[in-house]
């Protein structure tokens, strides 16, 4: 032996036999669907993974949401297909570095080419590191989608959990302001497989708003009544994917919030139950930047009630939402909706995300700060993805308390800001239901 | 074709900041006996070799039973076998083969007669320098560096003396890695852990017969067990990951046996620990890592403990390490690592209570075998219970309270010295 690497065994002789006591280095395989990302078996039926939260259907592609278990959505009209080695790692087929050695003893060397992604000296010869041990990340834990240019996110398990219990589902057309949806969900840590649950939320509420919107009269109220309706529809369809996540009776049953934004031509549509949140964050100075919706939180009503949002975000219950989606949601769900008409106005940054952001810079004009700073130091025109990235290291600085998800997208293109013309002016509230 | 499992047993889990984990690695092998029980092996596949006490202080008796014992290993040895009978006394002299057969002799039903006959003539006299026997037992192996399986039994009824202490220990160091010794004392006048450290260095058992007329049974059994040995030679290699501190390597089944210091490196990450040669059976290791702590969530690879024959690996086990702020996961023991650090535990506080008692500090020698007393029961382990009480009076054997028995026999003391390092298989 001249290097650190361990010896490669013979297959019959690797892991113990199966018949007696049964120890914990036992590889295990049955007729389950085993984890392609985790190796974990699943029961026959399962669409994600038990343990890791990964899909498990076989041939899913872009938004990769089993449409017939969401209330019975077909397919979008024009499905997304990541540029290749941009692929979501949730999809199956993906071909990232994502060794699959973690799912059994004789595996191909493929993945063993790959250098460690920790330590980056060793390899992966059997499910672990040869050099420090680690196993190859668990690409639930941290993945980003970057469906356009225009249109980037990033999902991480911050720094204090144990899970990612995060979700986000993106997609877009190519054409900047063209088309884009962006969902993100916040599983309830209390919870049992919150992971779960709130990739399925997500993945469902994608799946619904990336339907074509009814054109109607063909003017911008009647597109933004559609998109407001369609929000509804995927919050609704998106709380059956929480309910039908885990089988059988659970103490603790999953449930996660949601914020989602529809962009179509410029224009944007917004919801959210929970605390997950949507900012706009246009570039001109003079122009506010704001908070779409608002939060179903005690913080919030504490806020209502006039306590200062420093005192109510840090204070106790500041983290208890009043509102979710999972089997004990209430019986309202209908979303904070808020358009926002900004195609031919002005540039801006439109922000989803999730308190393991914003509880580190929660006010609009903070978060206009810290992004328009990211953007700065991420170099010369940033991806959205890119600057999602850092946003997720800034709150990973700042502890990563909690998972962090982060989407963006850019609106109005970069160096538009000699636009003029009418402001866009958010308008508050539900243009549906009143 | 032996073949060899390898089973580990610990709890992954960590809390938060924890970074010591340890692992009770079983390692099985089967059919490694198969190419023995034919009742004939290769031609210089294997070479025995018997160290026969011939002091003056084995007597007449003495003697006459070593030379029985002699016998019945001889009976033992199958045929093929190369092998010698040496005399020791405070110097070794080649018993048989005669002087022009060379070093060893070919096991058969010719030379095995002629053996037998050699080792009727053996006379009582002289002192005992074990050191010498075990050089002229390194010399004859010596002379057939080709053979891999190379295995002696040693028998002595006293104390080492005409040689130093410093010379005993040489000549034993000498023959690690040359040949395994299992090694027996007959009476009681012989020191338990001078002889426990020549076999724990030679790979070997040790063992007290208290008749000479038990030594013939003892003789048969040792050589048949190492006649069952088909595989010569395998090491034991533990990899821990950058940055990791290997905390010790011990075998606890089926005897105490700390590995540490036995380590040669494979490479930076990995170190090698000498096992012998096995036969069918099963050994278990007690490895214990110390790991940089990692954050809650995340799981590391603390070890893999693999059994190598020559280069080559046959079986592996993976430590793993997972870091949890569950308390319910992160706070059981595993049973196996309990019980196997209560039997290590137990072995060491036995060896201490005896030491004490018998430099005549009756306090120390009270608590440490009380606490054996306490650790035997909590362990099951009633073999010991047994043992014990022919020490100790026992009045609460739950918080090990006991008294010094006054008259102790000095065979009861130094079975129990010598068994302390058996331990109990744990059963899972």
């Amino acid at each position: 032996m001249t290097d650190a690497s361990p010896p490669r065994l013979p297959q019959a002789t690797q892991f113990p036999q199966a018949t007696g006591p049964e120890p914990t280095g036992a590889g295990a395989s049955g007729p389950e669907p085993t984890c392609p990302s985790c190796g974990t078996p699943n029961p026959p039926d399962a669409s994600f993974c038990e343990a890791c939260g990964a899909d498990l259907a076989p041939g899913q592609q872009g938004t990769g949401a089993s449409p017939a278990a969401y209330g019975g959505v077909v397919s979008p009209a024009t499905p997304q297909t990541a540029p290749t080695g941009e692929e979501s790692p949730l999809d199956v087929g993906w071909t990232g570095p994502v060794p699959s050695t973690a799912t059994g003893p004789a595996q191909p060397t493929g993945a063993e080419a790959q250098p460690c992604q920790s330590c980056g000296e060793g390899h992966y010869v059997d499910g672990y590191c040869d050099h420090c041990g680690s196993p190859p990340p668990d690409p639930r834990n941290h993945f980003a989608e970057s469906p356009a240019p225009w249109v980037g996110g990033v999902c991480d398990i911050g720094r204090r959990h144990a899970r990612n219990e995060d979700a986000m589902a993106l997609t877009a057309t190519e054409a900047p302001g063209s088309r884009a949806v962006l969902v993100v969900c916040d599983g309830v840590s209390m919870a049992t497989d919150s992971h779960i649950a709130s990739l399925a939320a997500a993945r469902a509420a994608r799946a619904v708003l990336d339907q074509p919107l009814p054109r109607g009269a063909g003017t911008r109220d009647a597109w933004e009544a559609a998109a407001a309706r369609a929000l509804t529809t995927a919050v609704a369809t998106a709380n059956d994917a929480v309910r039908s996540a885990v089988e059988g009776e659970q103490e603790n049953p999953p449930s996660c919030t949601i914020a989602a934004a529809v962009i179509e031509d410029g224009a944007v549509v917004t919801g959210n139950v929970g605390d997950s949140r949507v900012y706009w964050l246009p570039d001109r100075p003079e122009l506010p930047p704001r908070q779409l919706g608002r939060d179903d939180s005690y913080a919030h009503e504490q806020m209502l009630a006039g306590v200062s949002r420093d005192a109510a975000e840090n204070g106790p219950h500041a983290h208890s939402i009043t509102r979710w989606l999972g089997t004990d949601a209430p019986d309202d769900l209908t979303p904070h909706l808020t358009t926002l008409a900004a195609d031919d106005t002005t540039a801006g940054w439109l922000l989803v995300c999730s308190d393991g952001l914003w509880n580190y810079c929660s006010a609009a004009d903070d978060m206009r700060v810290l992004v328009h700073n990211m953007v700065t130091e991420a170099g010369p025109d940033p991806t959205p993805t890119a600057v999602a990235q850092a946003l997720v290291d800034f709150a990973n600085e700042q502890g990563g308390r909690d998972n962090i998800t982060v989407a963006l997208a850019r609106l109005g293109g970069q160096g538009s800001q000699e636009t003029t013309g009418a402001e866009a002016a958010p308008q508050e509230g539900d243009p549906i239901h009143g | 074709m032996a073949d060899f499992t390898a089973e580990v047993f610990q709890n992954e889990f960590l809390p938060d900041g924890g970074t010591d984990v340890h692992a009770i690695v079983r390692i099985t092998s089967s059919g490694a006996s198969a190419a023995t029980s034919m009742g004939v092996v290769d031609p210089g596949s294997a070479a025995e070799v018997i160290l026969i006490d011939t002091s003056g202080s084995m007597g007449r008796r003495g003697v006459m039973e070593a030379g029985h014992a002699a016998r019945a290993a001889l009976n033992e040895i199958v045929d093929g076998t190369l092998f010698a009978v040496v005399s020791g006394n405070g110097t070794a002299q080649i018993v048989y083969p005669y002087a022009h057969q060379g070093a060893l002799a070919v096991m058969s039903s010719h030379t095995r007669a002629e053996a037998r006959r050699a080792v009727e003539g053996l006379r009582a006299q002289g002192g005992t320098a074990m050191g010498t026997w075990l050089t002229l037992a390194r010399q004859i192996f010596e002379t057939v560096p080709h053979v891999q399986k190379r295995h002696a039994i040693l028998l002595t009824d006293g104390v080492n003396e005409g040689e130093t202490p410093a010379s005993l220990q040489a000549a034993v160091q000498s023959c690690v890695g040359v040949f395994q010794c299992d090694a027996r004392g007959v009476g009681d006048q012989w020191r338990v852990e001078e002889v426990r450290a020549i076999a724990s260095a030679l790979l070997g058992t040790v063992g007290l017969v208290p008749e000479p007329e038990e030594l013939a049974a003892e003789f048969q059994a040792m050589m048949r067990a190492s006649m069952s040995r088909g595989v010569a030679s395998a090491e034991l290699r533990v990899w821990v990951p950058q940055g990791a501190e290997l905390l010790f390597v011990r075998q606890v089944s089926p005897t105490l046996e700390d590995l540490t210091g036995r380590r040669s490196q494979v490479n930076p990450l990995t170190g090698a620990y000498p096992t012998g040669a096995w036969s069918d059976e099963s050994r278990d290791y007690h490895v214990a890592v110390r790991l940089p702590a990692r954050t809650l969530g995340q799981e590391q690879l603390a070890a893999r403990v693999s059994l190598a024959l020559g280069d080559q690996p046959v079986c592996q086990g993976l430590v793993k390490a997972r870091w949890s702020n569950d308390d319910a996961l992160t706070t059981r023991i595993d049973p196996a690592v309990a019980a196997y650090t209560g039997q290590a535990e137990l072995a060491q506080v036995i060896q201490e209570g005896l030491a004490a008692k018998a430099s005549g500090h009756d306090e120390v020698a009270t608590a440490k075998l009380g606490r054996a007393v306490q650790l035997a029961g909590q362990t099951g382990n009633d073999e010991m219970t047994t043992r014990l009480k022919k020490v100790v009076e026992i009045d609460d054997a739950d918080t090990g309270t006991v008294r010094l028995k006054k008259s102790v026999s000095k065979l009861d003391e130094m079975s129990l010295d010598t068994a302390s390092t058996k331990t109990s298989r744990v059963r899972r």
